[in-house]
């Protein structure tokens, strides 16, 4: 049976993980390739990393991070932040990615995501998605989250499916960063509405709630940064805690 | 000596988890972009990266050599679209495949597509000899389906038992991909090399 999937996240800027991190037993605590290996001891079952500054000048550094990660670590990597174009997911893919985010550019021009999933198949094509609560629906937010676009992000899921995305990595706006759980109602609209796997995202501030979103909506796997930067809980702990509730993980 | 496995670069994609996995499980590895290079080893890898057509593009000229390699003992091992192309052909594609599995490819019929993420191998192949969970990383959206029999390992999906783990001669395919499975892939990497090298 296909298991739930625990993703950590690693706030990347300037080749550096900016998240407070508080890792024992690392030479160096904010090195995204080192972490990346510990979470994969821990029992992650994919990292993701996000290019925050996500600037020219900085490109080259997060590509060299990647393929340095790519050499240590086997479970797969995905890696966002900055992608405008097919062959800037190409860069990222050969520097050892094994799936892209793309978030505004995909907005901006939907049709990258059918050049990307031609090009490099839907299985690494993964299109992020930041949604916000406006009246009575969620409208898609571009640009880390600063600009409006005036559409619907269950719509826009469903486009992307439609357009050959793989995966939707979905962010809610609202619980982003108050650690108060997952926005379960958004969630669960998006995963029911899409037949690709949805990621939540946004929100984690313990195991419990991991285990809402997993129990209360049909995601396919749970990001979370600083639950585990901080070291509240491994990757293990959410995993042992989510066994013993009934939800099937590896 | 090591083993020298020869990995097989389409030009789509990445090889690093697969080259440094196979070299961490002690193989030497040469990677060829020369498709004719492949009918010179002593053991081919071909790995999962890309779509079915742009794969078999830079195998085809040497489409029947190959078959004839595999089929006579040569032991390789065929990952996820790599596997793929070891059948006749593919509803994903036009091209013909290398045609070393009898069957086709067709594609994976569930609620959500891609089957994506860790999911269990029952199997008892020597290959999962000392294999931990069994539990292994997938991201596909087509699966081979054999006329003949050649399935050593199915997976639960959905309610659904799909074949997901083929043997013929010495030609091993896995729709799951060992290089991003943690310790359970290198554990099935570390058994093929060991089985390789018995057979050679």
């Amino acid at each position: 049976m296909l298991t739930k999937r625990i993703i950590p996240c690693l706030d990347v800027k300037d080749g550096k993980v900016v998240k407070g991190i508080n890792f024992k037993g690392l030479r160096d605590v904010g090195y995204p390739p080192e972490l990346a290996a510990a979470y994969e001891k821990q029992g992650a079952d994919e990292i993701t990393f996000l290019d925050i500054t996500a600037s020219l000048e900085t490109r080259q550094t997060m590509l060299d991070i990647v393929s340095e990660t790519a050499g240590k670590l086997f479970v797969p990597l995905t890696v966002g932040g900055g992608i405008r174009s097919v062959s800037d997911m190409r860069d990222a893919l050969n520097a050892g990615a094994d799936k892209v985010s793309v978030n505004s550019a995909a907005v901006k021009d939907p049709s990258i995501i059918s050049e990307c999933a031609e090009s490099f198949g839907r299985q690494c094509v993964v299109v992020a998605i930041d949604g916000k609560r406006v009246d009575d629906h969620w409208e898609v937010f571009t640009h880390g989250g600063t600009k409006p676009t005036g559409i619907d992000a269950v719509e826009w899921a469903k486009k992307a499916e439609d357009l050959g995305a793989g995966e939707i990595l979905l962010t809610s706006m609202d619980a982003d960063g108050v650690k108060t759980g997952y926005d379960i109602p958004l969630t669960a609209a998006v995963a029911d509405e899409v037949s690709i796997p949805v990621i939540a995202s946004g929100g984690c501030g313990s195991k419990e709630h991991i285990y809402d979103v997993f129990a209360q909506t049909n995601a396919s796997a749970a990001l979370a940064a600083s639950i585990f930067h901080y070291n509240e809980c491994t990757v293990g702990e959410v995993k042992e805690y989510l066994r013993d509730r009934g939800i099937v993980v590896r | 000596m090591p083993l020298n496995i020869t990995l097989t670069d389409y030009g789509v994609g990445n090889l690093y988890s697969i080259r440094r996995s196979l070299e961490n499980c002690g193989a030497e590895v040469t990677v060829v972009r020369d498709m004719k290079e492949v009918l010179d080893a002593e053991c081919v890898v071909f790995p999962g990266v890309g779509a079915f057509d742009k794969t078999m593009e830079k195998l085809q000229p040497y489409r029947e050599d190959i078959r004839e390699k595999l089929l006579s003992g040569t032991p390789a091992l065929g990952i996820c679209i790599g596997m793929q192309i070891m059948y006749n052909s593919s509803a994903e594609g036009t091209t013909p495949g290398l045609g070393v599995f009898d069957g086709d490819v067709v594609p994976l019929v569930g609620k959500v597509i891609p089957h994506m993420g860790w999911n269990q191998v029952v199997s008892d192949d020597p290959l999962m000899d000392g294999v931990g969970d069994r539990n292994f990383y997938f991201a596909h959206s087509f699966r081979g389906n054999p006329s003949e029999d050649i399935t050593i390992g199915t997976t639960e999906y959905e309610g659904t038992e799909i074949p997901t783990f083929f043997r013929k001669a010495n030609t091993y395919g896995t729709q799951f991909h060992p290089e991003k499975s943690s310790t359970s892939g290198m554990a099935v990497l570390r058994n093929f090399i060991s089985f390789a090298e018995s057979v050679l």
